[in-house]
């Protein structure tokens, strides 16, 4: 299939409630199995040959990849290697760069996530993201954390107090904001700001949460704590975050892709990926010999 | 002062190689102090013991630190768990031939030394052994390691002919018995020395593929 950048809200994605996490054999692909396919798991994302293109520039070639259930998934390779395009494509971000396509199968539990039929706001709530830079609205934490959930839905007030302090608590920040609902977002550090923005993300009940090196801005100890966070809602949220930190890869993640050069190289579990690579590439760039 | 994790990795490969070939000596040795009853050289092997100590310490404080301040993975962080583990290992293997060699003295000046053919055959199936296994390390050659873990067998056996002919001896002079068993420590010492020697070798195929064979496992 093709899907090309312009869309037009249409059917959204179906619906998928958090379940629990279960325990899945993570570690090998099965012999003779593509790259990122894994051997046996319940399988949120299914990509197979998907290919995108900035205008002529080939930006991803030919992905195989199965992201499974209530994991985490960490992405990593040299800058340009196409790891952010992809994660960005999984909530059709590149909608609004001229000349963005792309062809091949990207599937959420089996509904595409490709073509103009796709309502892209709704599967944003199914898709949220988290950026870089953390990036609260102008407004109060308690506003920042309500936003989404009124965008979609007519909720009390008492409803609505419930569903921030529970996104709040989830991301870790109820304890430290609880006293200051009503003060800026601003106001607060870059790990809060993080921290909030996972629970803006939290609020609306996605399934699928995608992090773009979300500690790169911030401090050791907000970066433990965001690490920390991601480790506790893996057992409820799919999470596929992007990294240049090759420890917090491999701390975070249960399985770990390698890009290069727009092709998925090798994918296996997290531990395999940071003792015994099957691939020179992978290899090398883990090791610090490339990249 | 920041780790080049790259070349001290090489370096830490070459040092514990260089470990590996003093070890070696000191494995040929022993050969000698056995056949020979070569006292001078036993007090030599028992004196060059804390020099193998220190390039031992100088390699474990060197991994700890790379596992420290280098953030290992993959080939890199094998190579140092393995370093590790040889170099700790090839230290016991110069135990063992600082023990040999107590023994040897004291049986040669009691004037009770004597042996069965089969106890040189083992030394120097070990010494064998050994030689293999840092040609396998350095080569990473995995078939030649399974080879050294198959020749661990040879020795076991040759072992057991030592015991046979100690318990022989003690039964036609029970008043040496006191130097049979002291015999049988030597013998048991080389046997021991090829059971590290292997170990080495399952070392080298974690080193090379990730596996762990150790305890029997193919």
């Amino acid at each position: 299939m093709q899907s090309d950048a312009s869309t037009t809200p249409k059917p959204a994605a179906a619906s998928h409630a958090p379940g629990p996490r279960v325990e899945i054999p993570l570690s090998s692909p099965v012999p003779g199995a593509a790259a990122g396919t894994a051997a046996s798991a319940e399988i949120a994302i299914k990509v197979r040959g998907f290919s995108s293109w900035y205008g002529q520039f080939q930006a991803l070639k030919s992905i195989d990849l199965d992201i499974p259930a209530r994991h985490v998934t960490a992405f990593i390779g040299p800058s340009g290697c196409g790891k952010s395009t992809f994660l960005r494509w999984i909530n059709r971000m590149n909608d609004t760069i001229p000349g963005a396509r792309a062809e091949g199968t990207l599937e959420l539990h089996g509904d595409s996530l490709l073509g103009k039929a796709v309502d892209v706001v709704e599967l944003r709530r199914h898709v949220g993201m988290v950026f870089q830079k953390p990036n609260p609205f102008p407004k109060s934490i308690y506003d920042n954390v309500a936003f989404g959930p009124r965008l979609h839905k007519t909720y009390t007030r008492a409803e609505l107090d419930e569903l921030v302090e529970h996104s709040l608590r989830q991301a870790s920040i109820w304890s430290e904001v609880k006293d200051r609902l009503h003060a800026s977002a601003l106001g607060l550090s870059g790990g809060q700001q993080q921290r909030l923005c996972i629970a803006r993300a939290i609020a609306v009940g996605p399934e699928v949460l995608l992090m773009d090196e979300p500690c790169s801005a911030l401090d050791p100890k907000s970066t433990l704590a965001i690490e920390e966070l991601i480790e506790t809602l893996a057992d409820r949220y799919t999470i596929v975050i992007v990294t240049h930190n090759m420890q917090q890869a491999a701390r975070v993640s249960d399985r770990t892709s390698f890009f290069f050069e727009g092709r998925l190289v090798e994918s296996d579990a997290t531990e395999n990926m940071f003792t015994k690579p099957r691939n020179k590439q992978t290899e090398d760039y883990v090791t610090g010999r490339f990249g | 002062m920041p780790v080049n994790l790259q070349s001290r990795v090489i370096d830490l490969r070459r040092n514990l190689l260089a470990l590996g070939a003093l070890v070696e000596q000191r494995v040929g040795s022993v050969i000698e102090v056995i056949r020979d009853g070569d006292v001078d050289l036993a007090r030599k092997v028992r004196a060059g013991d804390a020099e193998i100590d220190q390039m031992q310490l100088e390699l474990e404080g060197e991994c700890m630190r790379l596992l420290a301040l280098g953030s290992p993975v993959a080939s890199d962080l094998r190579l140092i768990l393995t370093a590790m583990r040889v170099s700790n290992e090839l230290e016991r293997i110069a135990d063992m031939c600082k023990g040999i060699s107590k023994r040897v003295i004291r049986l040669v000046e009691s004037g009770s030394y004597r042996y069965p053919p089969a106890l040189v055959q083992m030394a120097e199936a070990a010494l064998t052994m050994l030689r293999d296994v840092l040609v396998a390390f350095s080569n990473e050659d995995i078939k030649l390691c399974l080879e050294v873990r198959r020749a661990d067998n040879y020795v076991d056996g040759l072992n057991r002919e030592v015991v046979a002919w100690a318990r022989e001896w003690i039964e036609r002079d029970v008043e040496k018995s006191g130097a049979a068993i002291e015999l049988l420590a030597v013998s048991q010492r080389v046997e021991r020395l090829a059971d590290i020697v292997t170990a080495i070798a399952e070392d080298t195929v974690f080193l090379v593929e990730g596996r762990l064979v150790r305890h029997g496992a193919e």
